[in-house]
């Protein structure tokens, strides 16, 4: 059996911000209908790496390929393929949940009868009179919903998600990660940054990072048996700690 | 060491806190989890007379305070969720200025100082001015701030919110050494897998506790049992199936190879889902509380 043409092939990629060396050389895969989790602390490099995956922040030296394409050359039509989700969900707070549905719908070249077609999974699971509550004021799990089904409106292959849980209560992440496994269900190909480590166990396979290296990574349970460990909790801490040492 | 008895608080028309008891044990952790909103910052308000209750009392140590809170704020160090620091001084500045208002004795300011510095491994950063810390670090200075008056009871709310995995490790190692010299830690936490580490688990919804415990106590009494369900064939269509089985639906979720089922009933799921494996196990704090918050 040949290997697919992975979603994302990040290859020795460097980032730096004048002296300081944000992303250290990393590579790795995401297989196309896969779901990787990108576990570590905070300037571990996780946003750095998502943003150059995008085309937002340009890359110091290295590759990323996107269904074999290399995104600097071929920026307009990876752009096609990609949605992004970002960390402080770029929606206009000002604007209702609706306001922000149609302006993004408007600006991903959706057909407002399409947009109306779409709104019924929207319309399923938050109640109208939210939908008409500015942003800001509706609670973060709603936020996120949101944010998710504009990212999603046109239908890209491959999400890339940054911290999708921050914040967000138990019964509505729970909720998110079904969306997220019908997601998986239709093909998509998802990246997905966290700060829940229990999440890990979400995921097909982990990338854990640390200060701009990658010190772990593979599919959750054969990373405790590797690495002896009872819990991700445990396997996190010492692998951070270990990369420390050397 | 402290007790709320039928405290009840609402804003306008919206009931914070209905009636509401609730035992915090000395010498233990307690942690109160829910949803945004759920009333947990209101009752540690009332707890420190920052909120003034509706009806209900509180009891330290057995007897009624009866509206005298400086008894309770002698004894306590509370940090809210939105802590202040002064981010154009120092850390050590900061330390300084909390023990001056705490009016802690000269002669013990230094040592006192001293060992927090150390405790949190916060003292290469002495001199670091607040403002330029990382989040987790802030939290535990502002945590020192609170320890400067050497409080039996250290009310945290939400302390590790939006801080990252591995500050969330070191700050409840600090939290767990404080227990173990003997103090009494109430906390909030959206987190439910740090909230396993607590003592007394206190499950909160609009307001009202809908279970508080030990964690073995919940454990005990829950009425479910979880399995891990590998199954034979295509896991999607696994799920369908489950769905689609009258009154089972929402009781099975996904979780990277496996489907996590909760079994309420007498039903056996084994039987009718084709699977390579099917083992039983113990329901995490966040099962417990989802199983519950929807029955309500």
């Amino acid at each position: 059996m040949s290997t697919p043409v992975p979603a994302i092939a990040v290859s020795d990629l460097h980032k730096s911000f004048g002296h300081f060396q944000a992303v250290k050389g990393i590579s790795f895969d995401v297989l196309p209908g896969e779901i990787v989790g990108f576990l570590g602390p905070n300037g571990a490099g996780k946003t750095t790496t998502i943003k150059m995956i995008t085309g937002l922040l340009k890359i110091t030296s290295g590759t990323i390929r996107i269904g074999g394409l290399d995104n600097r050359k071929h920026l307009a039509a990876i752009k096609k393929k990609l949605g992004y989700m970002s960390q402080k969900f770029s929606l206009y707070a000002l604007l209702t949940a609706m306001e922000n549905i149609e302006f993004f719908g408007g600006i991903s070249g959706l057909a407002p009868h399409e947009l109306r077609a779409r709104m019924h999974v929207m319309a399923e699971q938050v109640a109208p009179d939210v939908l008409r509550q500015k942003i800001q004021d509706v609670p973060p799990g709603i936020r996120q919903k949101v944010a998710l089904f504009v990212c999603l409106l046109p239908e890209p292959e491959i999400i890339l998600l940054d911290e999708p849980t921050s914040g967000v209560d138990p019964e509505a992440r729970r909720n998110f990660w079904n969306e997220i496994y019908g997601l998986k269900k239709r093909g998509k190909t998802l990246l997905v940054s966290t700060h829940n480590l229990d999440e890990a166990e979400y995921c097909d396979r982990i990338i854990i990072i640390h200060n701009g290296d990658i010190v772990a990574s593979g599919a959750p349970d054969e990373l405790l048996r590797r690495h002896q460990q009872v819990n991700i909790e445990a396997l996190f801490e010492n692998a951070i700690k270990n990369h420390g040492q050397n | 060491m402290v007790r709320l008895e039928h405290v009840s608080k609402s804003f306008a028309a919206i009931k914070a806190v209905d009636d509401v008891t609730l035992d915090i044990q000395r010498a233990a952790i307690t942690i109160l989890t829910g949803a945004d909103g759920a009333g947990k910052s209101t009752i540690f308000k009332m707890l420190v007379g920052l909120v003034k209750m509706d009806s209900g009392t509180i009891f330290l140590n057995g007897q009624d305070i009866g509206g005298n809170y400086s008894c309770l704020t002698s004894v306590c160090g509370y940090m809210p969720e939105k802590f202040s620091l002064y981010t154009d001084l120092s850390v050590e500045e900061n330390l300084n200025f909390f023990a001056a208002i705490q009016q802690v004795p000269l002669r013990r300011r230094e040592e006192l100082k001293q060992r927090l510095l150390e405790r949190t491994g916060m003292g290469p950063f002495r001199h670091r001015r607040a403002g330029a810390l990382s989040g987790g670090m802030k939290q535990k200075l502002a945590l020192s701030t609170i320890l400067l008056s050497s409080p039996e009871l250290i009310i945290l709310d939400e302390p590790t919110t939006g801080v990252d995995p591995l500050s969330r490790i070191e700050f409840f190692t600090i939290i767990e050494t404080l227990k173990n010299e003997g103090k009494t830690i109430v906390m909030s936490t959206p987190y439910l897998d740090e909230a396993e580490k607590g003592d007394q688990i206190v499950f909160i919804k609009n307001g009202c506790i809908m279970r508080q415990d030990s964690i073995a106590g919940l454990r005990n009494s829950f009425p479910a049992r979880l399995f891990r369900i590998l199954p034979r064939d295509n896991i999607f269509e696994a799920m369908a199936g489950i769905e689609a089985i009258p009154g089972l639906a929402g009781q099975a979720h996904m979780r990277g190879k496996f489907i996590r089922y909760m079994q309420t009933g007498t039903e056996n799921l084994g039987r009718q889902i084709p699977h390579l494996e099917m083992v039983e196990e113990k329901p995490t704090l966040e099962d417990m509380y989802i199983y519950y918050e929807r029955r309500q």
